[in-house]
């Protein structure tokens, strides 16, 4: 009998930081959108914005524009502050690629 | 997406609702949107990730028993591929012996990070890319340009985060300029691009670079890549500069784009998304101008294109790189022509008129790039391809023949440089090199 022992070629992972807290309930929440625009979310992101509005008692979905749109603008400092600065509850990243 | 979340340091899992393609086309049906809220909400509410923080543990050895070496390595063979870790081709497994050799060509401690392979954020050390190019069939003396290629890949200027994932298929591009190259059977002449048995380092150095995008990034087809068709993707391109064969005042392509001394061993990486041939000698009874220009005419004319996927690039990367067979170079300079003048001539005449920009719909890629510099290049008619000249790498390389250009489109932020380092026992890898493969790899032997 032969034996082959050999590393495994994938590397390791290192996780750094946890993903974000859930919201226990989205009622009486207040919940923005940041969006790079892409594949359909001009239609994908209002439709959410309308279930979620019809499904949750008091919450407030932002309108998708509220804040800085596109693929130039999402990820900076700029967009980051005026996010926390609005006070939402939640950000909903829709980042298409 | 896994690889997306864990390439930011998160956890490898995302609360995931998904869909086929289709739905994400411009006039799809989106209703099945609203038949699955349910999915979304718990994705909003109760999800949480599996995984606790901290590293995922040190790299496992894998073990397979065999009646025989051969039945060991078939099913060591059939691991790696059920494993999602084989390119296809047969793969030497990275035992510790075979690994702990390649790691003669380290001048660096084998746990030394180089960084972390995006998009899936896998640690890669030293060790990781020994085992990459032992897996590769590759040497010791071939480890030095490896892990340069991957320091410049991973280079947070190079983009290659979003290049490994996209869909348009780019593959990285390994110039390597210095004594290096000769010294480790780099081929820069007759089918640099390809399979060549007296000068092999290209294919494996390549594949491993290939190997570790897959396995240490994540870069699987249709899941980690979206590259619709992946070309040039079992050895990527890893080739050197004929810096031998360069015309009198003609500089390096490592000098010239990186500034680095002639002589110095080192890697330049780009980013591309094609391969493609131009003829560039005349049929019958041109002048040598005559035959020069309109070579240069129709190469323009293949670059002449609004490759708006090259946008990232605009500025400070390439528009691609033109491959100058040495006889071509040495032709050209005796015309009076400069790497500068070639570049301005081809610059010039790439230029394309706004209308053929317009009725290709390229002015709302242009509207929407991130670059206020790519931005507002929309003001120039015709537009230029790139923002300047020095933008188009040129390198001097393949095979003595006048026949044919080589035009690689490039996909690609920046061209990234770096220089190797080698371990003090060097030339005694080269001397193993000279037993195991051979002296003379100048020598034809076809």
């Amino acid at each position: 009998m032969v034996t082959l022992e050999f590393h495994d070629p994938s590397g390791t992972l290192e996780i750094t930081q946890p993903h974000a807290r859930r919201l226990a309930t989205l009622e009486g929440k207040r919940i923005g959108f940041v969006s790079n625009e892409q594949w359909q979310a001009y239609r994908m992101l209002p439709l959410l914005k309308e279930m979620l509005e019809a499904d949750f008692p008091g919450i407030e979905v932002l309108p998708v524009d509220t804040f800085p749109q596109g693929n130039a603008l999402i990820g900076n400092e700029e967009t980051a502050a005026l996010v926390k600065k609005s006070g939402v509850d939640a950000i909903i990243v829709a980042n298409a690629a | 997406m896994k690889n997306a979340v864990s390439g930011l340091g998160l956890a490898p899992d995302a609360a995931m609702v998904t869909f086929p393609i289709g739905m994400f086309l411009p006039g799809s049906d989106i209703t099945p949107v609203r038949s699955r809220k349910r999915e979304f909400y718990e994705g909003l509410t109760r999800w949480q990730s599996g995984f606790a923080q901290g590293t995922a543990g040190a790299p496992a050895l894998l073990c397979v028993e065999g009646a025989s070496h051969e039945d060991a390595l078939n099913k060591a063979n059939n691991l790696l591929l059920t494993n999602l870790w084989g390119d296809g081709l047969p793969l030497w497994p990275a035992t510790r012996e075979r690994v702990d050799w390649i790691l003669r060509g380290a001048a660096l401690p084998r746990t030394h990070v180089i960084g972390k392979f995006p998009p899936r954020g896998g640690v890669t050390t030293v060790e990781t890319c020994a085992v990459a190019l032992a897996m590769a069939g590759g040497r010791p003396e071939y480890l030095p340009v490896l892990i340069a290629a991957v320091d410049a890949f991973l280079d947070a200027e190079s983009n290659s985060d979003q290049l490994q994932a996209t869909s348009g298929g780019p593959f990285p591009v390994v110039i390597v300029n210095g004594p290096i190259a000769r010294e480790i059977r780099l081929n820069s002449g007759f089918g640099c691009l390809g399979p060549d048995p007296q000068r092999p380092a290209g294919a494996s150095i390549g594949r491993a670079l290939r190997l570790l995008q897959q396995n240490v990034g994540g870069a699987l087809p249709g899941i980690g890549t979206m590259a619709i068709f992946g070309a040039m993707r079992y050895t990527n391109a890893v080739f050197a500069e004929d810096e031998a064969a360069l015309p009198q005042g003609w500089q390096p392509h490592a000098t010239e784009r990186h500034g680095y001394a002639p002589g110095t061993n080192s890697v330049s990486l780009v980013f591309a998304s094609g391969v493609t041939n131009v003829q560039r000698r005349g049929a019958k009874k041109e002048t040598p101008e005559e035959d020069v220009l309109n070579g240069m005419w129709r190469m323009a004319d293949f670059m002449r294109t609004p490759n708006v996927a090259a946008l990232q690039g605009y500025e400070k990367g390439t528009p691609g790189i033109m491959m100058i067979s040495p006889v071509v170079a040495k032709m050209m300079a005796q015309l009076g022509w400069t790497q500068a003048s070639i570049r301005q001539f081809l610059w010039e005449n790439s230029k394309i008129p706004l209308a053929q920009l317009q009725r290709a719909g390229a002015p709302a890629w242009l509207a929407i790039d991130a670059n206020p510099v790519t931005r507002e290049s929309i003001k120039f008619n015709p537009w230029p391809i790139a923002l300047k000249p020095e933008n188009i790498v040129l390198v001097v390389a393949g095979g003595n023949h006048p026949t044919h250009y080589h035009w690689l489109q490039a996909h690609s932020p920046r061209v990234i440089g770096r220089i190797m380092r080698v371990p003090e026992s060097f030339d005694r890898l080269l001397a193993d090199a000279d037993r195991d493969l051979g002296c003379g790899s100048d020598a034809c032997r076809i």
